[in-house]
């Protein structure tokens, strides 16, 4: 029974340092009593597959012997949650961000995309590379983070000691906080007085000594501004009066951002500023700053596109979930 | 599938709770391992080795269970059976289950054949 040996040696590999002899006696004594049951029927000694198909039906032996190692876990059921959803964050908060800011260095930055290769393929493989080694640090850093978390909870049970009286309040997807309505019916109202008294003209003066010369194209964004800071003070001052999102509401907000943002983005692109004239300062000295503004704005475009990009899908975002929370106001009604 | 899949998951995790009582009864009469698994199939309760001995060294570790190796048939068999705590909590379990069976026989009449199809 030469199998049985080696099956129960490669079970006994597995078993726990003090209980090992104990363990396989036992398993052992099973074994040859379930054999010898069976040869009893049989009136013959088994043959060796018949032998192997037991053992078989045993399994294997490392799931035989981890049944009897005590049970363990690096993160527990009462920590793996927060885990998981600390690893939500960091996936997009840092690695998001992290490929973002690439795709933006590749685009805008020759210097950098010719340091990576010059050639899109080339270039995601090296950062591809880079990404698993920021991801695996990341990642790695939070479980054993979470690991030690678990073994001082183990010992001080410290998440079970909590109050219900602190647990947040119930989230309201429609309500709007009146604070947020009162300052964007400041900041806009402030907007609508200040904008046309010092932007109108193409030729903006900051104080008695120096004039700004804006392009052709400024009458355009000019309008496009005050229009947008009238329809958002429209919006707040209803908003503050009733302070909770309709669909229409929503949709006016995602609309009057989405005109904002590409409004911005294109004067970040727009060559707006022709030029600068200070008094007593030669324009071969104003010149350098006038090309640092517009430099200043080429390399803001790519963070503000992010950005812009950002706030639409929380306005679309915001709309879908009044959907929702109405498709079920409505199942609810229905059941009741 | 998904319904056959879910009935085992169920069926199994209703026997754990089940077993130890199981097995704590019959070890009201001394028993090596073998013959307990065995005879715990023959009423309906099959319990595979990697099951039934890991629990018979849990519940030994909890004093509810005494073991000790003799010689039978010419072979060193280790022998269970219960100790005075383990009779005392078969006892309460026992208890326990009469408990929840009439409790779970009482919500089934109540709701007429237990089933709403």
């Amino acid at each position: 029974m030469e199998l049985i040996e080696r099956y129960l040696q490669a079970v006994q590999f597995w078993l726990p340092k003090g209980q090992k002899s104990d363990i396989i006696a036992e398993l052992s004594e099973d074994l040859h009593a379930q054999i010898e049951e069976r040869e009893t029927g049989l009136g013959r000694k088994l043959t060796e597959a018949e032998v192997d198909a037991i053992l078989m039906e045993r399994g294997r032996p490392v799931l035989v012997a981890n049944r009897f190692l005590p049970q363990e876990h690096l993160i527990g059921p009462v920590l793996f949650p927060i885990y998981r959803f600390v690893l939500k964050i960091v996936m997009l908060c840092y690695l998001a961000p992290w490929a973002l800011t690439w795709l933006g260095l590749m685009i805008y930055k020759p210097g950098y995309r010719a340091e990576q290769g010059d050639h899109w393929m080339v270039a995601l493989g090296s950062a591809w590379g880079a990404l698993w080694t920021t991801a695996f640090i990341a990642v790695g850093t939070v479980t054993i983070v979470f690991a030690i978390l678990e073994r001082v909870q183990a010992k001080s049970h410290f998440l079970e000691k909590w109050n219900p009286r602190k647990l947040p309040a119930v989230r309201n997807p429609t309500l709007i906080p009146r604070s947020s309505s009162v300052f964007e019916v400041g900041a806009n109202l402030f907007c609508l007085i200040w904008w046309p008294t010092y932007m109108y003209s193409r030729v903006v003066r900051i104080g008695p000594d120096v004039r700004i010369s804006l392009s052709s194209l400024w009458p355009l964004f000019f309008w496009g501004v005050l229009l947008l800071a009238a329809v958002n003070t429209a919006l707040a001052s209803v908003n503050l009066m009733r302070p909770y999102w309709t669909g229409r509401r929503a949709t006016v907000r995602l609309v009057t951002d989405f005109i904002g943002s590409a409004l911005f983005c294109w004067l970040l692109k727009a060559n707006v500023l022709v030029g600068i004239a200070v008094v007593n300062v030669s324009a071969e000295r104003t010149i350098p700053i006038m090309n640092l503004i517009n430099l200043g704005k080429a390399r803001a475009f790519p963070a503000s596109v992010a950005v812009c990009i950002v706030i639409v899908c929380v306005d679309a975002y915001r709309i879908v979930r009044l959907r929702t929370a109405r498709a079920r106001l409505t199942l609810e009604a229905i059941a009741h | 599938m998904h319904g056959i899949e879910s009935f085992d998951n169920l069926r199994l995790e209703l026997r754990r709770g089940c077993l130890v009582l199981a097995v704590l009864g019959a070890l009201r009469e001394e028993q090596c391992g073998y013959t307990l698994r065995k005879s715990l199939a023959e009423h309906g309760l099959a319990i595979d080795e990697g099951t039934l001995y890991p629990l018979l060294r849990r519940l030994e570790g909890q004093g509810l269970l005494a073991s000790e190796w003799r010689l039978e048939d010419k072979r060193n068999k280790r022998f269970y059976g219960l100790t005075g705590e383990g009779t005392q909590i078969l006892e309460q379990l026992l208890a326990e289950w009469r408990d929840i069976d009439s409790s779970i026989r009482g919500i089934l009449e109540k709701q007429g054949a237990g089933s709403w199809n």
